[in-house]
């Protein structure tokens, strides 16, 4: 897609960026796709004109797919296999709470998530959104749909997403389960600073055919607080308070604390043939997007 | 191990400021707020270190903890604490500050007298004194002096202290003593402290109604001073000075010793003496006026004493001796006629008002004194009803042979015509009652009498010596020469001999009169002569000079010396001698008073307010 004059498609990037993100394709790990086609190949016994394997005749198969030459020489017959061209379902999940209005972290969630959606929907994938809002059953969702008509659709949706909302991330991504179906990708923009413990719900992903990728966004103020002396601690989505004596010599404490949680968060999502990246709110979107996504072989150019 | 007391127990109410301390911290603490994304990883962070250190809830509350100590130490500094010196520490204690002659001995490399390491020890007594204790100061040397009352007033007690001087006279206890007994009527007092250089006699006749803590400081340097000074007439314009010159250290000390004879020197001969070893030197004088003579001592090195440099002597003018007998009493004048340098008169009545010797059959004589009085044949008046004369004959039973005018004199068969007799019941106790002293006792009662009033000493024959074989025996002149001799004396025309500290001796002048005294240290004081012309009691507190004024013209002058040879000695008695007990004195460099520990405390306090402020200025400044 491409633009003109100087109008903006969207307030969450300029054209230019939106240019050369059309021109990205998502490259997950695994091919987790729907059996509904697409154009991500499955693996062989695909109906696509990409040759993959032989394999034995066998009683009720199609004759269509007989090698014939093979049948003359060798006086067998023998099926050729062809790579699947199936639909690849990727969920963008924005983490919309209180936390995430903290600097540009919502604004750098929902860019990212816009990136992504467009990068699938240029796939001719199905892109579904939700957004971590309310604590209500039903989720701020943006129903599956593929094509390059259904851009402007995730466009609109999450400009629209404002935070504030108080509801954990992983409780957020249970939710979002019952709503959804499909395979493929499952992309959690989150700070991921939650008291809970994520391990049932990125297993849950996991069994519902979904590659988790998860993207931490901190803010500077997250990665390298600046604190010293007495302080009284607001949590900001519940209002608890927590007192600490002499901030400044918790800070040593406090990074590793915080590189630990990446690196269990990096864990866990391995572990589920996922991938994780942390990254700070203050790093520009152009960086984040052509350089880090690139070279970690998230995004193909 | 002694526990610290507590001076003033009710500061330890103080301690109840805590509580409010503690409900003011927890309602005045409002740490700044800050709103965070999440307090997740803050959660985290709070319970791992709870983990790593078991510490951290008390640093939590560390400013509490600071203020809690803070408020601790200073309760504690208000209830005064202390580290007691002994167990049993006295809550009267009266201290006894030595101020002889030898506590003005200084030291050679400090320069610092004996009474100034006194001084500074009762002042670190007097700063550490607690609410419930008391000192009284008491200062001696000849006498005993009450500086303060039982008293905790510092001020009070340093004043007393800061007064105190060294004086010029040798240590007395007996006096000083009794004056804190006094106090044991009003004060439980269960010790008595004495400071002292040791410079003291060793024996003490004072029955101890208490203990004795006897505190030795290190004797001064070395020291030479004079001991003795006298003269002796040889001829009738010669003088014999003798001056003895004494030293307190083992090794012998050089020095000069130089005579002046009114203020000009004449004289000057090199001494050497040790501790062990005094010099004494002898001195021609030619004078036949009086001469004030000073014995002066230079010493070669270092003096810790110099109080008893120097000596003065007053030399009378040269004067035949005035002597008075009854006409009748013709074995006396024949005794007495050969004598050289004498004045004898022998007319009836006295024509002179005043004699330096009289001898009389009459006590009826008036109009007439003389310091030395011989009655013969004579009962005095007031031993009449005593002693009744009876017309038998008496012998000698006994003699005082160390009596002046019984000396070399053998009084053994002596017979005698009269027979003073003691009146029924009475006896010799009677006689001493009233002044008199038998010197010769005969077989029925006192034949010789000696009376002394004041300066004046009169001698009561109760026989008359012409009825005795007394006057034929070689006693008769002897005892003649011996009158002459004690007149001589008394006159001092004979031996004189320096003065030393205390008391003036008695001054011959105008009767009733009155002269002014000036003393060595300038000071003057009015004194009036007896009707006798004597001027008496006149103090002599410091060694030196003395004129004596009448008016505006200068009458006399007499010299004191110090003359103590014990005081110069710088001599250490390790034990002193009490009538029932022994106290040994101990030495001391400091004295073991409680020690204060609320200025510790203090500083304590005030330093950890420091580092609390520092600390937590340190983190608020930083967390901008």
């Amino acid at each position: 897609m491409s633009t003109g004059g100087s109008t903006q498609l969207t307030s969450l990037f300029d054209n230019a960026i939106l240019n050369q993100i059309e021109r990205m394709r998502l490259k997950p790990r695994r091919r987790l796709t729907n059996r509904s086609r697409g154009e991500h190949l499955s693996g062989k016994g695909g109906s696509s004109t990409d040759f993959a394997d032989y394999r034995d005749y066998a009683s009720g198969d199609d004759l269509r797919y007989v090698d014939w030459n093979i049948f003359a020489r060798l006086h067998r017959p023998y099926i050729k296999q062809f790579q699947h061209e199936e639909e690849l379902h990727v969920v963008l999940l924005v983490d919309a709470s209180t936390s995430m209005l903290f600097d540009d972290k919502l604004l750098r969630a929902r860019q990212l998530a816009a990136a992504f959606g467009i990068m699938g929907l240029l796939s001719v994938e199905k892109v579904s959104a939700y957004a971590i809002h309310q604590k209500a059953d039903q989720p701020w969702m943006l129903p599956p749909g593929s094509g390059r008509a259904r851009i402007r659709s995730l466009l609109t949706f999450l400009e629209k997403v404002e935070g504030g909302g108080d509801i954990p991330v992983e409780r957020a991504i249970e939710t979002m389960l019952k709503f959804h179906r499909g395979r493929g990708i499952a992309v959690l923009l989150s700070d991921f600073l939650t008291l809970g413990d994520l391990t049932r719900p990125l297993n849950l992903l996991y069994s519902s055919g979904l590659e988790v990728w998860g993207v931490q966004v901190l803010s500077d103020s997250e990665i390298n607080p600046n604190v010293q002396g007495d302080l009284r601690f607001v949590d900001s989505e519940t209002g608890e308070t927590l007192d600490i004596t002499n901030a400044a010599e918790l800070l040593n404490i406090y990074q590793d604390q915080r590189l630990w949680l990446q690196e269990s968060l990096d864990t866990m999502c391995r572990r589920r043939n996922g991938r994780f990246l942390s990254l700070s709110s203050a790093s520009s979107l152009s960086t984040i997007l052509f350089d880090q996504l690139c070279r970690l072989g998230w995004v193909l150019r | 191990m002694n526990w610290p007391g507590f001076s003033n127990l009710f500061g330890a109410w103080f301690f109840l400021a805590m509580v409010p301390l503690i409900i003011l911290y927890f309602l005045k603490l409002k740490r700044p707020r800050l709103e965070v994304s999440s307090l997740a990883l803050w959660q985290s962070v709070v319970n791992d270190q709870r983990v790593n250190s078991p510490f951290q809830k008390f640093r939590r509350n560390l400013l509490l903890l600071l203020q809690l100590l803070l408020l601790a130490l200073l309760v504690a500094a208000l209830m005064q604490p202390f580290l007691r010196a002994d167990a049993a520490r006295a809550e009267y204690l009266p201290v006894l500050i030595d101020c002889s002659a030898s506590m003005s001995a200084v030291d050679e490399s400090t320069g610092k007298s004996r009474l100034d390491l006194v001084r500074e020890q009762v002042r670190e007594m007097i700063d550490g004194l607690h609410g419930d204790q008391q000192l009284a100061l008491f200062s001696f040397s000849a006498t005993g002096r009450r500086l303060t009352e039982f008293t905790n007033d510092r001020r009070v007690l340093t004043r007393a202290l800061a007064s105190l001087e060294p004086s010029h006279l040798p240590g007395q206890l007996d006096d000083v003593l009794r004056m804190a007994a006094a106090y044991t009527r009003t004060f439980t007092i269960e010790k008595v402290m004495i400071l002292t250089d040791g410079n003291l006699p060793d024996q003490v006749d004072f029955e101890l109604p208490f203990g004795l803590d006897i505190k030795r400081i290190a004797p001064g340097g070395p020291n030479i001073g004079i001991t003795e000074m006298s003269a002796r007439r040889s001829s009738a314009e010669e003088w014999e000075v003798f001056v003895r010159v004494a030293g307190s250290s083992a090794d012998i000390r050089s020095g000069e010793l130089q005579l002046f004879e009114n203020g000009i020197r004449t004289a000057t001969e090199t001494i050497e003496v040790a501790a062990d070893e005094s010099q004494r030197l002898v001195f021609p004088v030619s004078s036949t006026d009086a001469v004030l003579l000073e014995a002066r001592v230079v010493p070669a090195g270092f003096d810790a004493l110099d109080i008893d440099n120097s000596v003065w002597l007053t030399l009378p003018a040269a004067r035949p001796l005035k002597i008075w007998i009854s006409t009748e009493l013709f074995s006396w004048q024949h005794a007495v006629r050969v004598l050289p340098r004498i004045d004898l008169n022998t007319v009836t009545p006295p024509p002179a008002p005043e004699y330096d010797l009289l001898i009389s059959d009459d006590d009826k004589l008036t109009n007439v004194e003389a310091p030395i009085q011989i009655f013969v044949g004579v009962i005095p008046s007031d031993l009449q009803p005593l002693i009744e004369p009876a017309e038998d004959v008496a012998s000698v039973v006994d003699w005082n042979r160390t009596a002046p005018l019984l000396r070399h004199v053998q009084m053994t068969d002596v017979q005698i015509g009269e027979k003073p007799t003691f009146a029924p019941g009475i006896g010799a106790k009677d006689l001493e009652e009233r002044g008199y002293e038998i010197l010769v006792d005969g077989n029925t009662g006192p034949l010789l009498l000696q009376r002394r009033e004041g300066l004046k000493i009169s001698y009561w024959f109760l026989f008359h010596t012409d009825r005795s074989t007394l006057p034929y025996r070689l006693g008769f002149p002897i005892i003649a020469a011996n009158a002459v001799e004690a007149a001589l004396k008394q006159a001092s025309l004979s031996e004189v001999a320096a003065a030393p500290t205390g008391v003036l001796p008695p001054i011959s002048l105008q009767p009733d009169r009155e002269y002014r005294v000036k003393n060595p240290a300038g000071e003057e004081v009015t004194f009036r002569s007896s009707t006798t012309g004597v001027l008496t009691g006149v103090p002599a507190a410091h060694a030196g000079r003395y004129d004596v004024f009448d008016g505006s013209d200068l009458t006399t002058s007499i010299g004191t010396g110090l003359l103590n040879p014990l005081e110069s000695s710088l001599q250490v008695a390790d034990e002193v001698r009490f009538t029932e007990l022994s106290v040994s004195s101990t030495d001391t460099s400091r004295l073991e008073s409680d020690q204060p520990l609320w200025w510790l405390l203090a500083m304590l306090a005030f330093v950890l307010m420091l580092a609390e402020w520092w600390y937590f200025q340190r983190g608020r400044g930083a967390m901008t």
